[in-house]
């Protein structure tokens, strides 16, 4: 492999590890705030990965000035910059509601709360 | 224990089905599809330099206002429970390098956040990530002060108006181009000016102001109305 195939990879196990670690941590954990947390970290994993898949190696930024000749893909760089947004506001509100259930539980324990279970 | 151990086992099934679907087939070095459409006529069609700009107002404009919907209704649930369970607890007054900064450095900060904006169309950037740092200027301001700012109450009519001027701006494109968000219902100057791309900047600017208020709202709703900070 050529440094510009193991940067190339290297981004893609970078993205691949976010999303697993991720999810490992959304499995494992058991404090709500780190469950938030660890989705946020997949979630980013899931945006690298698509920047990812329209990335070419040795291609510009896809902003069409006279001196550009060749871009990378822009409609994933668009398809993230919607994902991230989503992003925010899902934590923001995963936050809120992780706080609300903490507090009617007395705990941040995703162990105690018991209208969790079925 | 046996959690742990079952997380490590489902992690590394998935690991195994990540690696096993990806193509093993070197650099991709061609554009295909959309993204090859996009950078051949994607300046002619909208007048605008940056390509990702032109997709997210232009050609998938009807995405983007899906997305401001979704954005609006985390940020109203945000607002909604903490005005029904006021989160309580007394918050710490600000020490003297967060005053001393959300003083000075508001300003700079929001003059950024509008650059960023007007410039969606010619570098990166936009109405989402340039109304994100206007709201952070507004964060700082919360942080520094002791009481909630007075302009906290103009947010929802900020939000409103912004909601409906993108609104009204896709229909125009409706009632001249019978297309949802057509750009060139304005004239689509020379590509690379700040007056270009036809309605573009416009609609990066209803989507700044709309994204900076519903961030600032969901920030001025983590402090309760009417509470004030004991001075030290």
């Amino acid at each position: 492999m050529n440094p510009t195939e193991i940067f190339y990879w290297s981004l893609a196990a970078t993205a691949a590890g976010l999303v697993l670690t991720g999810v490992w941590g959304v499995l494992t954990r058991k404090n709500i705030l780190r469950i938030a947390l660890a989705f946020t970290l997949a979630d980013t994993g899931v945006n690298l990965l698509l920047v990812w898949s329209g990335f070419i190696p040795g291609r510009s930024a896809p902003i069409m000035d006279p001196t550009v000749t060749s871009v990378v893909d822009p409609l994933p760089q668009a398809l993230v910059l919607t994902s991230i947004v989503i992003g925010v506001a899902v934590a923001a509100l995963f936050v809120v509601v992780g706080v609300l259930a903490a507090r009617k539980s007395g705990s941040a324990d995703v162990r105690r709360m018991k209208e969790l279970r079925w | 224990m046996i959690r742990s151990i079952t997380g490590m086992i489902i992690v590394l099934a998935l690991a195994a089905a990540v690696f096993s679907v990806i193509p093993y087939n070197g650099v991709t070095e061609e554009l295909h599809g959309a993204g090859s459409y996009y950078a051949e006529n994607g300046v002619a069609d909208t007048g605008s330099i940056n390509l990702v700009t032109s997709v997210v107002v232009a050609y998938r404009g009807l995405d983007t206002l899906g997305e401001v919907v979704v954005l609006f209704s985390a940020s109203t649930a945000v607002v909604l429970i903490l005005s029904l369970v006021p989160m309580g607890g007394k918050p710490t007054a600000p020490s003297q390098i967060v005053q001393t900064t959300a003083r000075i450095l508001p300003g700079a900060i929001t003059l950024f956040g509008i650059y960023i904006v007007t410039h969606g169309h010619l570098s990166p950037g936009g109405g989402f990530p340039g109304g994100a740092v206007v709201a952070s200027a507004f964060l700082l301001v919360l942080l520094g002060s002791r009481s909630l700012p007075g302009a906290a109450g103009m947010l929802t009519a900020v939000e409103s108006l912004a909601g409906l001027a993108f609104g009204l701006l896709g229909f125009w494109g409706v009632y001249v181009m019978g297309q949802f968000l057509n750009s060139r219902v304005l004239p689509g100057g020379s590509p690379g000016q700040l007056i270009s791309a036809g309605i573009i900047p416009l609609v990066s600017l209803a989507i700044g102001a709309k994204v900076a208020s519903e961030l600032s709202g969901v920030f001025a709703s983590y402090r309760s109305k009417g509470e004030t900070v004991e001075p030290d």
